[in-house]
This record gives C-alpha cells, structure tokens and sequence, in this order.
C-alpha cells in the first residue's frame, strides 16, 4: 500500500476543507508534519485509522468529539455540518479514494449530535475513471492491510513499546501470521479436511465390493453347465444305443418268431403309426396356419353388418347407385336439349329444372368405391364359412385319426403281448428286453426334458449376474476414483501443514535476526533481541556466554519495538515477493508516526532518525519543534519529499506565538487566533524542484 | 501419502525464507493444482468470517481436477 493524500473537512482541529496533503513517496520516501502541541498531529495520525477501520489510538483524547468546534458552533440549531477524511493511496497499481464522513448538527438542547458514520470508496480504473467497487469497502480495506495489524504503521512514537504490552502480545503472533498468510494457510488444510471428510463418506456409502462373491458364484454356475452339457451328451449317446438295440432286438424278435404274417401285420401296423402321428403333426400345423390367417375374419361381423347399414341408409336415400349420374345432366346441357326434345336454353325454366337435377345425381367415385367395399365384404364373409369349414374339417380329421392311432397302438400291443406270453422262452425274453429298453428310452427322454429346464435356469442365473457384475464394476471404478480423491487431498493437506510449519518456524527465525540487525543498528548496547514461539520480543544479554534477560529502559524498548516494527515490514515484503502460491500483496507498507523521537536521548533519536527512512517504504513523521532538533534533521533532511507546517491560531489573547526555521524560512507555528476560534490551518513548506 | 513424515527429518531450520514452498513445488501435478487452487479460493474469502459454500467449492476443486 502506497499512501498518496489525505484531506479533511470540519475533522477536530480542521476548520472547513484543508488543502490536499500530498504524502511523498518513492527516493525520497519521507513526508515531514511539524506542529505544537495540540496543533493536531495526533488527528492527523488518527485521520488515517479513522478512515480506514473507524479505529483511534490510545494518546486520541475524546474521539467522541470529531468534528471542528468553530464549524459547528456557526451553524443554526438543526443544520448539519459535514465532517469527513478521505485518503487516497495506491495497491497493487490501482488507485482507491476512501472517504469516511458523518453529518454533525446541535439539537434544541444544543447538544451535538452525530448521525451515522458512512465509508464510502471508488477506485480508478484503467481508463482514468473513477468507479464504485464491486465488494464492501471493509473488506477491500482488510485485504489490503488488515485491521488487526494497523497499529503497526500508524503508531504513537512516545508510546511506541504499549503496543507489545503483555496482554496484546499473544495478538503479534496471530497478527504477524495473518500478514504472512497463515490464516489463508489455515483455512485451506481446514476446509480440505473438510473435503477429505465428505470424500470419505461418499467412499463409505458406496460400500464394499461384491465382485469377487459375484464373480464366484458365476463360475460355479458356469461349470454346473457344462456338466449338464455333458449329462445331456451321454443321454444323446445312450439313446441313440438304446434305439439300435431296439431296433436289432425287434429284428430277432420277428425273425424268431418265424411268423412272416405277424411280421408283415407288425410293420404295416408300425408305419400305419408312423403315418397317423405325421397326419396329426401337419393338421394341427395346419390348424395354426389357419388360425393365424384367416382368424381375424370371424371378428368381422359387427363391422361387416355396420357396413350394410350403412350401404341401406345410401340406397334409401336413392345415392345408391345413383338413378342418374352428374355427367350426363351436364351433358344434357351442353347438348340444349332434354331427352324428352325439349330445347334447354341457358335461363329457361327447364334449363334450370334439369340443372337442379345435377345435385342430386350420384357421384361416380364414391358409387365405385361402394361397389368394391361391397364385393370385398361379401368375399369376407365367404372367408369365414371357409375359415370354420376348413377348422371343423381339421378337428374331425384329427380326431378320426386319434382313434385309428389308439387302435393301432392297441394291435402292436397285442402283437407284443402276444410275445410276452410266447411259449418260447427266447422270445418271451426277448420281448422282455425290448420292453425294458423302451422304458429305458423313455426315461432318458424324460431326464433330458429335467436337464433342458436346469439349464435354461442356469443360464437366467448366469445372465442375472453378469449384469450385477456389471454394475460392481462401475461401483469399484467409483471407489477407485473417491480412494485417488481421498489421497490427494490428504497429500494436499500434509503439504500445507509443512508449508505453515515451514512459514512458522523459518519466518520467525528470519524475522529474529533481522530484528537484531536493526536493533544492532541503532542501539549501542550489547543486547539481543529475542523472538519466542508467540512472537514475544525480549531483550537479552549474553556478555558472560548465557542469555540474560535485560531489564530494558523505555527508549531500549522504543528502539526494540522500532526495530519488531522495521523487522516485520522487511521480512513480510521478503515473504510476499518470494511465495508465489499465496500470492500476498504486501510488498509496500508505509509507516505513519507520531512524536517518534520522544523520549530517546541524542544518540538514539540520530540513529532511529538514520532507520526509519529505511526501514519502512513510505514514511509520515508528525513532530514537535523540540523533537525536530539537529541530528534529526540531519538524518532526515535527505529523505524529505514534502513538508507540511500544522499553524495553530490560538482563540488566547495574549498566547505566546511561535515559529519554526525550514531551510532560512520562518514559518508560523503558534498564532493569534483573528475569529475567537481556535483551529489549525495546514501550509505546505516550498521546497526548491530539483531537475 | 506420509509424505511430511518423511521430509520432516531433512528439512533444516534456517532463517531462509526460499525453500518454504518448496512442499508444493514438489508436489504431483494434481496435487499441486489442488493446493493453488484452493489458497486462491481461500485467499480471496479471507475476510468473509464465515464464507459461504467455501466447502462445496473446495471438494468441485478437487473433483474436476482429479478424475
């Protein structure tokens, strides 16, 4: 942050709008306020943290009273009076104006009142214009310098060690972190264990994988197939032998029992089966056919008796067929002359009554279509005479066909009974065997229809966990995914807890000794600043080889703060150029100070006058005419880009006025007041232009 | 995973303040875009006490970035 000018209006001291004070910046980084007691240093000092978090310092008496006496007290009872500061500075190359204001009026009473104390900013864009920011202003304000920090930059010189006082000292160390970015640091390993979290359940909900239980149960199911495919193999194989041992056994049977009539009775009778069943199988193949073709037409009825109706209605009508068509009406016409001779001359009654009977004449398209329908329905109906004849005549067949089968079978079975109780013994026998063996037949078949039935169960059950399978897959693809998630946030976590620990430990380490540095610099002591854990800063001594903690004077502690101060402004822009990931935009940090040389003797004031220009990147000194003594001045003068006197017009008659000396120039700093008000008026020391 | 335990032993203790970031530099492509991204989300929700659907947004970082 680079500050570039305040301004105030009716604020404290400040009678109307004061001049723009242009703070200095760059080589000559230094802007020099000089002002008695009571000319308003401290406001001024306090302008700034008004402006930015509505905040005062410690030394700021009744910040209840802001704005300008004399201003209040010339308006009427009930009129307000502005009072306002507004700052511009610059950050990250874009300018903001802040400008915080209240109106101020006397009731009936003559009591002050205050109305509510508004924050308003715009910021310049590229283009030169200024525009309204998109987030609050607080907020703007906090990223750029936090709050928390602010009585680092604009402090009390005199009372430059309250700030480290024991009960804010736990506050450095959050302070200092946040200005390093430890909170954004904090944050993030929160929030992502936050994530880290929700991963994990979302892991959990998907829950464990079944593949493997599924995957084991499809293979069981697999071979369990195959054997059955195996079962039904041997089957095939056995029956096929059962068929030829039937086939021979019924060979010897009929060759033994030397009875070429009952052999011939036994074959005629076999194919005779053989026919009768082929009958059965086509006919009700036949029956399907039917069914299937022609079923639909004895559904048609309703329809077809709807569709004479429909014809009667027209033909009652006299549409159907129409007696006289349209084209011979017009016909007639054309021609002039009526069938009955009668001349039809356009406009004539007879013209007309002949014309008349043009609408009521058929027309040849529909008449046709009628006709055809008709044919069709009639044919349909005829169809379904056909479909019931052919079906009736199907189911007599079959059934006339049964009953020769059930003879026939009843006459082999005599033929076989016959052989069962043979005299013959071989024959009986071989009878026997064949019996057995068609019994044989008959159960393989019977086992085959039981292993179709289990596999085609097997292979439902095959099919349903396949696609369980399936989704497992997915699932476990899912899992795989959340687990790679969980890891990389973890890994992410533990990174960002090294980073902070790294921030921590290194930082402070770094900011210790660039503490000591300055500290060095300035004080001619032996002793060495020390930073603990919590950032609290100690003077020791070690002259005798151990650390000692030093009782330190005020002006030790001064400079020990000054040098806490300096440190941290070093160290934080070091920081913030070398973290790329953070990304701080603390690079600039300018120093407001109050009084700073107070209560330091001559030595220190030279030294703390030879490092604050150095140590901080833009630097307001507010000072009395005593504190401005030579060897300030000395250090300073280089460093000077503006210089400001604070006048301050005393309402005492008979005050002792006061001046000071700038470069052979005398300027007023205590005088008269010419209104009976008391204020304080800004002018600017002119400095030669240096080309 | 475990990495910080590992590193914990050889990270020296100094007063540099270069190799402080050096536990994202070396991270895992992945990785390192997750950090980037979620202290740039950070970052700019830093003065919000309590930012809204920041946790919703950490966890859409880290899903679209590993897939």
């Amino acid at each position: 942050m680079k500050l570039i000018s305040i301004k105030l209006c009716n604020f404290r001291q400040f009678y109307g709008k004061t001049p723009e004070i242009i703070l200095s910046s760059g080589q000559k980084n230094t802007t020099m306020i000089h002002g008695n007691n009571g000319a308003g240093k401290t406001t001024i000092l306090n302008a700034f943290t008004w402006i930015l978090y509505q905040q005062f310092t410690a030394a700021f008496a009744s910040p209840e009273l802001l704005v300008n006496k004399r201003a209040i007290s010339e308006v009427n009872i009930g009129t307000s009076v502005e009072c306002y500061a507004e700052i511009i500075l610059e950050h990250e190359n874009k300018r903001y104006q802040i400008k915080r204001r209240c109106f101020v009026y006397r009731d009936q009473d003559n009591k002050i009142q205050y109305g509510q104390i508004q924050l308003f900013m715009s910021f310049a864009g590229d283009d030169g214009c200024w525009y309204p920011p998109m987030q609050q202003p607080e907020e703007i304000i906090n990223r750029i310098l936090p709050e928390s920090l602010y009585q680092y930059f604009f402090f009390d010189g005199e009372h430059i060690e309250h700030i480290f006082r024991s009960s804010e000292k736990n506050t450095i160390a959050e302070d200092t972190k946040e200005l390093l970015g430890v909170k954004i640091l904090d944050r993030a390993i929160e929030h992502l264990k936050k994530a880290k979290k929700t991963l994990q359940d979302e892991l959990n909900e998907l829950g464990e994988s079944d593949i493997k239980k599924l995957l084991t149960q499809k293979n069981k199911l697999e071979q369990e197939h195959t054997k059955t495919n195996q079962t039904k193999e041997n089957h095939l194989q056995k029956l096929s032998q059962y068929e030829e041992l039937k086939k021979i056994l019924t060979q010897q049977l009929l060759e033994l029992s030397g009875a070429e009539e009952l052999k011939q009775l036994k074959e005629k009778l076999e194919n005779q089966e053989k026919t009768l069943r082929n009958n059965l199988v086509n006919t009700k193949q036949k029956i399907k056919k039917t069914l299937s073709s022609k079923g639909y037409t004895i559904l048609l009825t309703e329809v077809n008796s709807e569709f004479y109706q429909l014809i009667e209605e027209l033909r009652n009508r006299g549409e159907l067929p129409s007696g006289i068509k349209q084209k011979f009406i017009e016909q007639l016409l054309d021609r002039q002359q009526c069938i009955c001779g009668n001349q039809l001359h356009e406009g004539t009654e007879q013209y007309l009554q002949v014309q008349s009977w043009k609408n009521k004449a058929g027309i040849a398209d529909v008449e046709e279509a009628a006709i055809r329908l008709e044919s069709n329905v009639i044919e349909l109906e005829k169809q379904v005479e056909d479909f019931w004849n052919n079906i009736d005549t199907d189911q007599s067949n079959i059934q006339q066909w049964r009953l020769e089968l059930s003879q026939v079978e009843t006459e082999l079975d005599n033929i076989k009974n016959k052989f069962r109780h043979a005299p013959d013994e071989d024959l009986k026998n071989l009878q026997k065997r064949l019996d057995e063996i068609e019994e044989s037949i008959r159960e393989v078949i019977l086992e085959q229809g039981v292993i179709k039935q289990q596999q085609e169960i097997i292979t439902k059950e095959i099919d349903t966990l396949e696609k369980q399978i399936s989704k497992q897959k997915i699932k476990e693809e899912k899992q795989a995914l959340a687990q790679k998630r969980i890891n990389s946030t973890q890994d992410a976590i533990e990174r960002l807890q090294e980073v902070r620990k790294r921030v921590e430990s290194q930082f402070r380490l770094s900011l210790e000794k660039r503490v000591q540095d300055i500290f060095n610099s300035i004080s001619f002591t032996p002793y060495i600043p020390r930073i603990n854990s919590d950032y609290e800063i100690r003077l020791v001594e070690n002259t005798s080889g151990v650390a000692v903690p030093v009782a330190a004077s005020t002006g030790e502690n001064q400079i020990l703060s000054l040098s806490f101060i300096g440190g941290i402004i070093d160290r934080v822009r070091d920081w913030s150029q070398k973290n790329t990931f953070i990304g701080l935009d603390s690079s600039t940090f300018p120093m407001v100070m109050d009084s700073p040389f107070g209560s330091l003797d001559e030595i220190y004031r030279r030294q703390v006058a030879k490092a604050i220009p150095q140590i901080a990147n833009q630097l307001i000194v507010l000072v009395t005419k005593t504190q401005w003594r030579g060897e300030v001045e000395t250090e300073m003068r280089k460093y000077i880009g503006k210089e400001y006197i604070l006048v301050y017009h005393s309402p005492k008659p008979d005050c002792e006025e006061d001046s000071i000396n700038i470069d052979g120039i005398t300027y007023p700093l205590v005088v008269r007041s010419s209104n009976g008000y008391e204020y304080t008026e800004i002018i600017e020391v002119e400095k030669e232009i240096e080309f | 995973m475990g990495w910080a335990k590992s590193h914990l032993k050889t990270m020296s203790i100094d007063t540099n303040l270069d190799n402080i970031q050096e536990p994202i530099t070396t991270a895992s492509p992945e990785v390192r875009q997750i950090i980037e991204q979620v202290l740039k989300l950070e970052k700019d929700k830093l003065y919000l006490k309590a930012p809204r659907n920041i946790n919703d947004d950490v966890l859409t970082i880290i899903k679209e970035i590993v897939t």
